[in-house]
This record gives structure tokens, sequence and C-alpha cells, in this order.
């Protein structure tokens, strides 16, 4: 139906050309080589997603070479362009080897440079391109002894605007044009499916630049001369408008877009004038209106329902062509001079399911990122079957049998749920494998959040891997889609993949691994069994931190509450991760949140100190609704938060970032520094150098000091022990201590859940976005709400 | 002394590029997004101030200050049409919206300020004296001047107020300044504001030597752009350097090899630079994070 509207448009446009007047003959043919410009624009910033402010380069290329050849060298125009065709091409794959390499404004910019080097050089080289003045008398082509003239030109332009159209048709279905959408939507996932980003984004501006080459090589001809003023900068922006305001991506849209940019100016000729005016504004409403462009909204307006195609439930073989085992050895890496991981071992084999878990910042993602290719390690081996590994390229340890899933999905989003597993070479009834049971033609970032992490999952069992890597599979899933996702987990294990697993919920990983192993800071501690691993004390202590004896300061008794939290209810797209949550801070009390990794601790800090919105449920604070308040008016209100990693401002200076800390409060005295100073006399030392080379605990204490320093009547602190050694922890405790003596409220998140509990009142323990147990810290900390909740020990 | 020429002018270019590029570097810092079309801020520094100045008959300071301030609110449009309606969802089409708005600015100068190039003379600029045996004009000096003296003033606005600490503490970490009570929307709207700002200053300070035309400042605009981004577009004293730099380098080969190879040259080198340090001259790579 749509192919069929697209060919009678050629038809009558090439039948109007046959028989219209010179005038006429002249905007057909413009307008067909702007088309045919915008199809291969189309595929770099449609299917490729690499904008060019430059094609205007390829353009002139194309019509230098023909109006060169014909006139200076005697070529005939069939000799000519291809050899245009060519040198555009040719020109085009170089121009990628720097443009590949960078993105967004530098890529601009360097088809920019682009542009302006072919339009001065053409100016330059006068003795080939006659300088300023062009080359006149470019002769028309013939054919069997007749001249061909200009509507012999325009005919041939539309002809070759219908072919490029196929093309483009031809392309956007084939394996090549997926790969390049698939690029497009995300490279990290491409790769990871074994395409190499570098290839496609090459081919695509290859392809484009031919197109563009061919439509200048016609221009020669068809205008007679050439001259570089024909080959301005602003020439190129209107190639880029032809495709954005009829819309990337669609077969059709540049040819709608080139129609309103050459026709709408000839039928309204008084506007013809201010056409360029009239473009800019066209495309920033198209951008704010209609990001599809014409086409695609044109499309979604009229666009009929389909029924949903759903997956047959047929056998599937995912079974790897060759099993082999990863082995792990003396792998590490380090960033800045920091260790993120040190002489890593680790051995997963066919049919296991091997599961990599430990503390926040234990360096398991870091592992897994150098696993499958993204992190070059700087020791140690990682070996598949007899295939050495360590340092290859992510697309190539892909193809080698490694596929993996990310911590937050990498599917192709403008993609439906079947291409993603096709672009993958799988066949769709690994979808119903799976358990997915949506439409298999719904647009992949349209998904439910759990039917994200099944596609994800199906489409790194497409490329049958030896070994699967999954990044917190579970993270967001409800508890009845963990136990359905840890079942298929189990499954592909059983199918003789050897399963790798990154995963802070315990029961999933406790209920179907037969390999535990546990880093923490950057280093193996133990391995074994889940039974063994929980029962071993190197473990409990990395993830509770060890009993602590409680100070003897007296307890008092508060009485008026100062926050109260009720209902509260949070997320990051689809599943939420707190879920109707309740609790309040007394006046001078110390509450501590308690709760393993990914159970929604930091997003409540966040969602009381305003940094997280939107928010549902109310957040009361000395009678105020602070639920809907932006983070800078949350800490006017009282309410500092301390966040976790510290982020101090590195490059101020100490001083500079505790009067940052009373920004909210605008005026701040010498004295109150130096009482901050008294109680963190390490900053002292420290007061005029920059924040950033303080070491880890000293960044702590600044963090801390810098969150006194706005007053606050309720104080905030996210995770403060956390990448810090033993010592320090224990010294920043104490000044909590000392703070906690003069009266002040705070409500404190940590991991380390001995020592919190030490310093608190009262505790809550929360776990899978909900608090499951509360009370006298003293009762926390003798029941056993915390083991189940950190290792899942039943 | 065709050379001591080359080098007062190129100091004086440089300076301008430098000053441009300091504000693709203002508001990159801010909020990783640029105005594409910074020329055409520049631009309408100089049609401001030349309509004040000329077509009204201002004198010369109030009306140079009277259009500092609409390039200001120009910036503030500009990042309010073109940037945070793009920002905001995640989108990067912030770069074409912004060329978008640059077409539009330049068009609509072009028919309400009109097509011919005209000369805006300023009286104070023509006097000169010897350095080096050759003559400088006032108004080269005061290019380079103005330059860096508008450098400074950011530099010291940033390290000794309130403000200016509360904005570096939104380069380095914006949710962290957030915590603070710093209002970042704000911070980044300022941001536009003073980038157009430091662009029309440029604009006012080159019309003298050139033409004031709707399309003065495309070309000079887009090699600010290169400029920034050769300069590392993350470090302030980078990119004034590089400006200062390109701007000599653009002189000499002026003056060396003809006009006619500056283009050519500058833009090749910028080609060049990228693909050997993708991050720019004195940028810092950054983490691959996923």
């Amino acid at each position: 139906m749509k192919a069929a509207l697209l060919a009678a448009a050629f038809v009558a446009a090439f039948l109007f050309t046959m028989q219209a007047n010179s005038y006429y003959v002249f905007i057909m043919a413009t307008l067909a080589l702007t088309a045919l410009v915008g199809i291969g624009l189309n595929v770099l910033l449609g299917l490729a997603g690499q904008v060019s402010f430059g094609h205007v380069g390829f353009y002139a290329l194309g019509a230098y070479t023909v109006a060169i050849l014909t006139t200076k060298a005697g070529w005939s125009f069939w000799a000519a362009l291809p050899a245009a065709a060519l040198i555009a091409t040719l020109t085009g794959a170089l121009l990628a080897l720097p443009a590949v390499r960078v993105r967004g404004p530098y890529l601009a910019m360097v088809t920019i440079a682009f542009g302006f080097i072919v339009e001065h050089a053409a100016v330059e080289a006068r003795g080939l391109t006659g300088g300023q003045n062009g080359i006149m008398g470019i002769p028309q082509p013939a054919a069997f002894g007749l001249a061909f003239g200009e509507r012999g030109v325009a005919l041939a332009a539309i002809v070759l605007a219908a072919v490029a159209t196929a093309a483009y048709w031809l392309l956007d279905r084939s394996r090549v044009g997926r790969a390049m959408r698939a690029v497009r939507d995300s490279e990290v996932a491409a790769e990871s499916i074994g395409l190499s980003p570098v290839r496609m984004k090459t081919a695509a501006f290859a392809i484009s630049a031919l197109c563009a080459g061919v439509a200048g090589a016609l221009f020669a001809p068809l205008s007679g001369f050439v001259t570089p003023s024909t080959f301005a900068f602003s020439q190129s922006i209107l190639f880029v408008l032809v495709v954005m305001i009829g819309g990337a991506t669609f077969v059709a849209g540049p040819l709608v877009g080139a129609a309103i940019v050459v026709l709408l100016p000839e039928a309204l000729a008084a506007l013809a004038e201010y056409r360029l005016l009239f473009f800019g504004a066209l495309l920033l409403v198209v951008l704010w209106l209609a990001p599809e462009g014409v086409v695609g909204t044109a499309l979604r307006l009229f666009s009929r329902r389909r029924p949903a195609r759903r997956a047959a439930a047929e056998e599937v073989a995912i079974a790897p062509p060759a099993p082999a085992a990863l082995l792990v050895q003396g792998l590490g890496i380090s960033f800045g001079g920091v260790r993120a991981a040190h002489d890593v071992a680790l051995e997963a084999r066919p049919g296991r399911v091997t599961s990599l878990i430990g503390p926040n910042g234990a360096g398991k993602t870091t592992v897994l990122n150098m696993l499958s290719g993204f992190y070059r390690p700087d020791a140690g081996r990682i070996r598949l079957g007899g295939r050495e590994l360590q340092g290859a390229a992510a697309w190539r340890i892909a193809r080698a049998g490694v596929a993996r899933t990310y911590q937050t999905t990498q599917l192709f989003g403008s993609m439906s749920v079947a291409e993603n597993i096709s672009i993958a070479s799988g066949p769709e009834s690994l979808l119903a494998f799976v358990g997915y049971a949506g439409d298999m033609d719904a647009r992949a970032s349209d998904l439910a959040h759990v039917d994200k992490r099944l596609v994800e999952i199906g489409r790194a069992l497409a490329t049958r891997p030896a070994v699967l890597l999954l990044d917190e599979p579970a993270a967001g899933l409800s508890a009845e889609d963990k136990s359905t996702l840890a079942a298929l987990l189990r499954k592909i294990a059983d199918a003789g993949i050897a399963v790798v697993l990154v995963e802070h919920d315990m029961s999933v990983v406790m209920g179907i691994s037969d390999q535990v192993v546990v880093l923490d800071a950057g280093l193996r501690i133990a391995a074994g069994t889940p039974a063994e691993v929980q029962r071993d004390p190197a473990v409990r202590k990395a993830y509770l931190g060890e009993a602590h004896e409680r100070p003897a300061a007296e307890r008092r008794a508060a009485a008026e509450r100062l926050l109260e939290v009720g209902r509260l209810a949070a997320g990051y797209g689809a599943e939420p991760v707190l879920k109707n949550v309740d609790l309040d801070v007394k006046r001078g009390e110390v509450v501590a949140v308690l709760g393993a990794n990914g159970a929604g601790k930091s997003t409540l800090m966040r969602a009381i100190a305003g940094l997280h919105r939107p928010v549902s449920g109310g957040i009361d604070f000395e009678g105020r609704e602070l639920s809907s308040e932006p983070a800078h008016r949350v800490v006017r209100q009282g309410v500092a938060l301390v966040p976790e990693g510290r982020q101090v401002f590195p490059e101020l200076s100490v001083l500079d970032n505790l009067a940052l800390g009373a920004y909210s409060r605008r005026a701040w005295r010498r004295e109150e520094i130096e009482a901050l100073l008294a109680r963190f006399p390490r900053l002292r030392e420290r007061l005029h150098q920059r924040a950033g080379l303080l070491s880890g605990g000293e960044q702590q204490m600044l963090a801390l000091a810098r969150g006194l320093m706005a007053k606050p009547r309720l104080l905030l602190l996210d995770e403060p022990s956390l990448g810090l050694a033993p010592q320090v922890v224990n010294d920043l405790f104490a000044a909590l201590e000392r703070l906690r003596a003069d009266a002040a409220t705070i409500l404190l998140v940590d991991q380390m859940a001995g020592l919190a509990l030490a310093l608190a009142d009262r505790a809550y323990v929360i776990d899978g976005g909900r608090i499951v147990a509360s009370g006298p810290a003293s009762d926390i900390a003798a029941g056993d709400a915390l083991e189940k909740a950190y290792l899942a020990v039943a | 002394m065709l050379v001591t020429s080359a080098l007062i002018s190129g100091l004086a270019l440089g300076s301008m590029y430098g000053l441009l590029a300091l504000g693709f570097y203002v508001t990159y810092a801010v909020s990783s997004t640029v105005n594409f079309a910074q020329g055409s801020s520049m631009m309408l520094g100089a049609v401001f101030a030349y309509t004040l100045a000329v077509t009204f008959g201002w004198p010369f300071v109030p009306a140079a200050l009277a259009a500092l301030a609409l390039c200001a609110l120009y910036g503030v449009i500009v990042e309010r049409l073109a940037v945070r309606p793009f920002a905001r969802r995640g989108s990067s089409a912030w770069l074409m919206a912004t060329v978008a708005l640059g077409i539009i600015a330049d068009n609509a100068v072009l028919f309400t300020f009109g097509k011919e190039p005209r000369g805006f003379s300023l009286a104070w600029a023509h006097g000169s004296v010897r350095v080096a045996g050759i003559n400088v004009s006032y108004l080269q000096m005061a290019i380079p001047a103005v330059g860096l003296a508008l450098a400074a003033g950011l530099h010291l606005f940033s390290r000794k107020t309130r403000y200016g600490k509360a904005m570096l503490a939104v380069v380095q970490n914006a949710d962290a300044a957030r915590l603070m009570g710093i209002n970042v929307p704000l911070a980044i709207t300022l941001a536009y504001a003073a980038s157009t700002l430091f662009a029309g200053a440029a604009g006012i300070m080159i019309a003298p030597l050139f033409n004031v035309h709707s399309d003065m400042g495309t070309l000079f605009g887009l090699k600010a752009f290169a400029v920034a981004i050769l300069g590392g577009i993350t470090s302030a004293w980078g990119v004034m350097l590089a400006g200062l730099i390109f701007g000599l380098t653009e002189a000499l080969i002026t003056a060396l090899l003809g006009s006619t190879y500056t283009q050519l040259l500058s833009f090749a080198l910028v080609i060049v630079a990228l693909a050997l340090m993708p991050n720019g001259l004195f940028g810092r790579a950054e983490v691959k994070k996923v």
C-alpha cells in the first residue's frame, strides 16, 4: 500500500517532467536531487543516528568531479558519473575515520569543518576548479547520439531518487540496516551481540556520501556551471532540514522533506525571500512538537492498531554449539590509582550458576565489564575454552560466545521486540522460552520493566552463547517475577550454558547458585556453595560489619515528631523502588535505616532530600509538606543530606566547600567554621587545599561538616562508611556519636549495620522497598530480620 | 614587519575567538549543552550596538551596555526555547534547535536591519600609536584588552563571589549543588545569558574592523566552537589560550601564505586534532560506565 503510493508518486513525477515547461523541469530536477541527498543522509541521520552538517561537501565533490572530467579531461558524463560516485564514497569512508571516534557537538564540528574544507579547496585550487569563478560550460550528457538536455537530467534524477528510495527500503529491512539502528539505539548492546559500531557508522557515512556525490554529479550538467558559493554551509543545514522535517528513519521522510524545502518557497512566491526564516521556525516547531517529522507524525495519527502477535511456544535449542568454561585468574584493574578489582579468580562451568556478590562498591560490575570487554584489565587472564579473551574488543568477546545483560536494560528501544531477537540471529520462539507473553511487534522502549529484562535475556541467548553474564537482573522486579526469573536462569544453566550472575537479591542468589564468589573492596574474600558462604564469618563481616558495644551514653526520651513519612512510593520507570514506606523521626533521635543493597535505602534518602522527584505519599517536616519541593528548597526548610559517595566539590578548597554548605542560609560567620574545625580538626590543616586532594575519610568528614553548615534541624546521612578503611570508619562514628550527644537529629543509612545500630536509638529494616521490621536499635540488633534481609538466611 | 602586524591582529582576533569559546565553555560546563549558533549572538551584539549608537545616535558606552543587556536576554531565550525543552527529556535535539534559532535570528536581522553591510566606525578607535615600528590602532589594543578583561572578570567572579562559587559547584557536581540549596536550572539560564553576553561583546568589538551585517558571525562562531573544542571545552583557561593560539596561527598563515589558505588549514587542523584527541587538547577522557 505504502510502496504503491510511493511508486505512483515517482511515476507521476516522471510523467509530469516529460511534458513540463523548462521552469518546472528545473524545479523537478532540484527536487529529485535534494531528495537523493536526503535519502542518503537518512541512512546516516536516521538509521545510524549520526548528525552531519557537512554533506554539501560530498555534493560539491560529485559536482566538481563531473565538471572537471567533462570539461578539462574530455570524459563523457557517463564515465565521469561513476568516478564522482567513487570519489564521494571513498571520501565519506575517510571522513568516518575521525567522525566515528567523536559524538554530539564534536561530530557536528568535524562534519562542518569537512564542508568548509571542500568549499575553500574549490576556491583555492584555481588551476583545477577555476577558483571563485568556477567552471562554466559543463556539457549535458548525451546517449545514443542524442543530447539529454535539462529534461533528460531531471528524468535521470527522478529515476535515481526512485532507485535510492527502493534501496533504502531494502537496506532498512536488511541485516545491515537493522545493525545500524542497533548501534544508534545502544552502542553498548550492539557490541554485546557482536556488532561493530565503527563498521556500521563507517558504512552509513560512505552510503550517505555516495548519494550526495551522485546528486552533485547530476547537478553539474543540470546547471551547466559550478561555483564554490553554490556549496555553502547553509546548504548543508538545508539537507539536514530535509530529513528532519520529513521524518528521519522513514522511507518517505526525505521525499516529503525535499518537497517542502524545494516546492514551498516556489509555491508561495512572496515567501521565497523569507524561506530561511521560515525553515528555521519550521525546524524548531518540528523539533518541539513532532520529532518524528511530517511522515512519522502522519503515520502515527493514521496507523491502525494491528492485532498483537505472540511468540509461539515451540521447542527452542539454546544449548551452546560448543559448551566451554570461563576461567578467570588474577584479574585486576585500577581507575586513577584506585584499585577497583584485584587478583579476582573465577571459574564458570557449563550447566552451573556462578554468582558474584558483595556489598556496594565491591567491584562486581567492574569485573563483569572486564569479562565482557568494556574495560581492559590491567592484569590477569580470561579464558573461554582454549581462547584468551582478556583485552579483546567487546564485540569480539561477544562473538567468541560471551553474552551479557545490563543493570539498566540496554534494548534497542526503537525496534520491535521481535527485531531485538532477530538482530542477534535468534528465533522468535526464544521469547516464549524466556516467558515474554506480550506483543512481539511492540516497541522495545514501551515495554514494562519486567518484559525489558526478559527480552534482554532472550536477546543475549539469541547469540547462542557459551557464557551468559547477568548484571542485577532481579533489580526492580516484584517477588513473583523474581521467582519466575530465578527458574528461568536455572533452566538456562541446565541447558548447558555457564551462567554468571551479579545480583543483590540474596533469595535469588542463594536459591539457584551452584557456586558463590564474594567480593569486597575489589578482592575475593570467599567462595563456595550458598550455605558455605552464608556461614562464612568474613562474608557476614563484609555485609553486616562487626557487632559493636552500645556506648553507655544516656538515651533521651523524645516525644515531638520532626519528620513523618507516610505511604511513600518512588521509583525509576515502571517498577517502584519504594513501596508504601512509613517512617518517623523524633527530635533529638538517631534513626538508622538498614537493608541490603538495592533495598531502596538511597532512594528513600534522595526522596526526602528532594533529589528524587516525583514521589507519591507524604513527607511531613515540622508541619510542612516536602514531597513536591525540589532539593534546593528542601535544604532551606532545614533538612540537609550528606550524600552517598561524599560528593565534595573536588576543585574547590575545603573552606569554599564549607561556605557552600551555608549557601541556603545566605550568610555565615567565621565562628561557625571555627566550631566545625574544632569538631573535625583534620580539616583545619587542609582548609585551603582542594577538596579533591583529601583522603576518603577526610572527604567524608568534610561532607559531614558541609552538611552541618546548613544548620539543619534534620541531618540525613547516606552510607557514610562506604569505601572507608575500618579505622577511618571508627573515627567517623565517633564523630557521629559526639553529634548525637549534642542532640542532633539524624536519619542514617548504612550497610555497616553493627555500627549503625550501636549509634542509633531506633532502626528500620527495609527490604524490597518495604519496611519489614522496626523498633529500638537493641531489638533489631538482637532479632533475625537483618540477616534475613542481607543474606537471605532462612 | 609583516609578522609583527600579523601578531598584533592575531592577538586581537584570538582574544575574540577566546571570548566566544569561553561562552561555549560556560554553558557546557554547567549543562553539557552549547548554543551552536553562537555566531548569531555575536552578530546581534554588533547589530544592537550599531542600531543604538548610529541609528538612534546614543553615545557609544550606553549603547554598548544596552546591547550587551539585550544579548543576555537573547541568551535566556535560547536556553528556554531551544535548549531546556530538549535537555529535560534527555534528547540531544538542542544541537539542531539552537542552529534553527540561529537561522531565525540571522534572517530576522536580514529583513529588519537590511542586506547591505554597514561600516561601524568609532571616532576613538582611529587614533594609533607606534609600537615596534608599526602603527597600532587604539582599537587593536582595546580588543584584546576587553577580551582578557572579560575573561579575568569571569575568573574573579567564579573565584571570589558567592554566586560564582555556586556556579563552580554546579559545574563540579550538580546534584550536590542542589543539596546546598543552589537553584541549578536558574544557574543554567544565567550561564546562557553570560555566554551570549560574551559573544555580543566580541561582536561589538570586531564590528569596527569588519562590517555589520546579518551573516557576520556564522564563520566566526564556528571557528570559535572549534577553538572551544581544541581547548578541551571543560577548562576555562584552556579555551582562552586556544583562542589566542588559534588567532595567532591564523594571522601568521595569512601573513605568510596569503589569506586564502587560512580557512583551509584551520579547519583541516580541527579535524586532525579531533581525530587524534577526541576530548580536545586540554580535555580529560571520561570513563565509560555501563
